[in-house]
């Protein structure tokens, strides 16, 4: 053995380690099913861990084998873990990959070895879609914001401000602009010069110093509405505002629901637009695990329009969303539900 | 003002700007920032307002404390203390939690600085113990702090409603309130620094560690110190963070060492220790904070921000390196 093999073995040993110590099940024999789950594994975003929990929930209530691998944001490890799961011989791999450049890669390598792929909102041919219309929610999202500026300020914002978070790729496309464009269809004439854009990188800490600074090139713009890929992307212009001592003049809409339950909800955040994106699974299962695992695997339905499961956007405003309950206890009474019951049957206040 | 320098870096007969001394760091660093502020303003005249004031200030306050640390850390010979993120997010994680538990807000600062101080105590003892190179231990522990934040939170944020959020917000004399705790802290270390015993220890032993030796300045515990305070300092500063910010996560730290590494060589501190001055800090801070507020004033894009940065930032290197190698000839 060279030096380079045993390099390699060395550099997978721990690999393999981690693999066997996330999974879970009872048994490791031959005919156990499979799932293989990658995590989005993203900093900002605590419902990326809670698709993995919930997802090994209900591999574990069907007494099949469940394997995790974090993507953690990044697409050399997106990769490395398709290797991974194809090593370990699963037989169905859920993804959730925000870094949609290396799908084409990942259906690929999937496809060769014959593993069928969930993919979790961003759509790839070859694999079944699961998930939001971003599209959809933006236009939802960014309707609802256009009743409230119609309503306080008869459509004529001084600014209209978009959090964009560029790293998303077509998502953000979807989600930001039908934002942009959910407001002008109640509000079609707001000048062009209006709306502007800061790169938010989808956190408020991160994205504020260039919302601060937007604002401050600003000066004058007294009544301003921020959309925005997350809620928060859209945080972090509120709380440019906040800074610059102008919170009284901002309204945001998110998209996601992240920051709009709890005690700490911004006042100025005037509503988001649920995913339930924790419960993502549930659909997955439904619609399609459970179909493979029995040997009736539907058609790859890969296109957001026409998905394999479509889940619904629920549009909701703040003192909406006060009854919705936070992320943990949501996931806690999803997984007691009846089997099939998703989080928005359960959760959604404007079904 | 009182400039630190025990190293011989001015070669006579040749221009170098340390042959200016301190004045060779503050005329080119004033007049690029002059410079910067009349070109903005005169594409714009609204740049020369107060809401820019207020833009620039709140940058300045987390990156001028931060600074602080770094450029101790800098002065002794460590060069740079890697693990600031960390120390950042940590104090501001614990200032945030025990609000929430209801502690006093005073009581909840003072633990969040000695959360930090009691992490750059830890890379000092790695650093002393361990006998490793600080770049390599900070950078290690960097890591595995963040990796252990992961574990313990994702999201976390100060009480909207309380007044250390009312607080972090609010101005005093049309300055955010949190900038006066930087300016207060680099007056304070920047005096006290070449007239107290440790400090002027600090400075010996980043000069030449080995003639500070051999004047019988214990190294460990120098770094010890030196390690403690810049600690404290990035408490202080997460603390800063945590009462101004919304929603934070464990990376939300990563951000600043760029702008916080380049302030300080900007500043003539040298990475490779015993020589700078922490008031031109307020310059260099100054500087690189109106730098990105500026790009959005002339309608550049946020993307040219770092781009920016980065090339000041090598600018400031080759400069500094370009000092050191005078002084060696």
């Amino acid at each position: 053995m060279n030096h380079l093999s045993l390099r390699a073995l060395a550099l997978s040993a721990p690999l393999a380690l981690g693999i066997a110590i996330a999974s879970t099940g009872s048994g490791m024999a031959q005919d156990t099913f499979k799932v293989g789950m990658a995590v989005g594994g993203m900093e900002c975003c605590e419902w990326m861990k809670s698709q993995g929990d919930v997802a090994r929930a209900l591999a574990a209530q069907r007494g099949w084998d469940y394997y995790e691998l974090s993507n953690k944001g990044d697409a050399p490890t997106a990769l490395k873990n398709a290797g991974l799961f194809i090593q370990e011989d699963v037989d169905v791999v859920i993804q959730f990959n925000g870094q949609p450049s290396v799908n084409p890669a990942l259906a690929q390598r999937f496809g060769s070895a014959g593993v069928p792929v969930i993919t979790y909102d961003i759509a790839e041919e070859g694999m079944y879609f699961v998930g939001i219309d971003n599209l959809a929610a933006g236009l939802a999202g960014g309707e609802a914001l256009g009743q409230i500026v119609k309503e306080k300020w008869n459509c004529e914002p001084d600014l209209v401000i978009s959090a964009e978070g560029a790293g998303a790729g077509i998502v953000n496309t979807w989600r930001t602009g039908g934002m942009r464009d959910g407001l002008k269809r109640v509000c079609p004439d707001i000048p062009e010069e209006k709306w502007v854009s800061f790169e938010s990188v989808g956190q408020a800490t991160v994205g504020l110093p260039a919302a601060r600074d937007l604002l401050a090139a600003h000066p004058n713009a007294k009544r301003m509405a921020v959309v925005g890929l997350n809620d928060g992307g859209v945080l972090a212009a509120i709380n440019a505002a906040e800074q610059l001592g102008r919170a009284d003049e901002i309204i945001g809409w998110g998209q996601d629901g992240a920051f709009i339950t709890g005690p700490n909800v911004n006042p100025h955040l005037a509503g988001s637009v649920f995913y339930f994106l924790e419960g993502y699974a549930v659909y997955a299962f439904r619609d399609v695990i459970d179909h493979i695992a029995s040997g009736n695997p539907p058609p790859v339905k890969h296109d957001a329009g026409d998905p394999a499961s479509r889940v619904q956007p629920c549009p909701v405003s703040a003192e909406q969303a006060q009854n919705v309950p936070g992320l943990q206890e949501r996931v806690a009474m999803l997984l007691e539900a009846p089997a099939g019951t998703t989080a928005y049957d359960l959760f959604c206040p404007n079904k | 003002m009182a400039d630190i320098d025990t190293s011989s870096t001015s070669s006579p007969g040749r221009l170098s700007l340390s042959n200016f001394g301190v004045w060779g760091t503050i005329l080119p660093l004033a007049s690029a920032w002059l410079v910067l502020i009349a070109v903005t303003g005169a594409v714009r005249s609204d740049f020369l307002a107060h809401q820019t004031v207020l833009a620039v200030a709140f940058t300045m306050a987390v990156v001028g404390t931060l600074a602080v640390g770094q450029a101790l850390v800098a002065i002794s010979g460590s060069m740079v203390d890697l693990s600031q993120p960390t120390s950042l997010i940590l104090s501001a994680l614990v200032a945030v939690r025990l609000l929430e538990l209801e502690f006093a807000v005073t009581l909840a600062v003072a633990i969040a600085v000695l959360s930090g101080a009691a992490w750059g105590f830890l890379n000092a003892l790695i650093i002393v113990y361990g006998k490793i190179n600080p770049v390599i231990v900070t950078l290690a522990t960097n890591f595995i702090g963040l990796a252990a934040l992961f574990l313990v939170f994702q999201i976390a944020e100060s009480p909207i409603n309380s007044s250390f959020r009312a607080f972090g917000l609010g101005s005093t004399l049309g300055i955010p309130n949190i900038w006066w705790p930087m300016v207060a802290l680099i007056a304070v270390v920047g005096f006290f620094l070449p007239r107290t015993r440790y400090g002027r220890r600090a400075i010996a032993v980043g000069g030449s560690r080995f003639a500070a030796q051999a004047r019988g300045i214990s190294l460990p515990k120098t770094r010890f110190a030196i390690f403690t305070a810049a600690g404290a300092a990035a408490g202080l500063a997460g603390v800063l963070f945590a009462c101004s910010s919304g929603p934070f996560t464990p990376s939300g730290g990563v951000v600043y060492l760029l702008p916080v590494i380049a302030a300080v060589i900007l500043a003539g501190v040298t990475l490779s220790g015993g020589r700078g001055n922490l008031w031109i800090l307020l310059l260099s801070v100054g500087f690189l904070s109106t730098v990105p507020t500026s790009l959005v004033f002339l309608g550049l894009s946020s993307d040219w921000q770092a781009i920016i940065q980065g090339l000041i930032l090598v600018v400031a290197v080759a400069i500094d390196g370009y000092e050191a190698r005078r002084g060696t000839r």
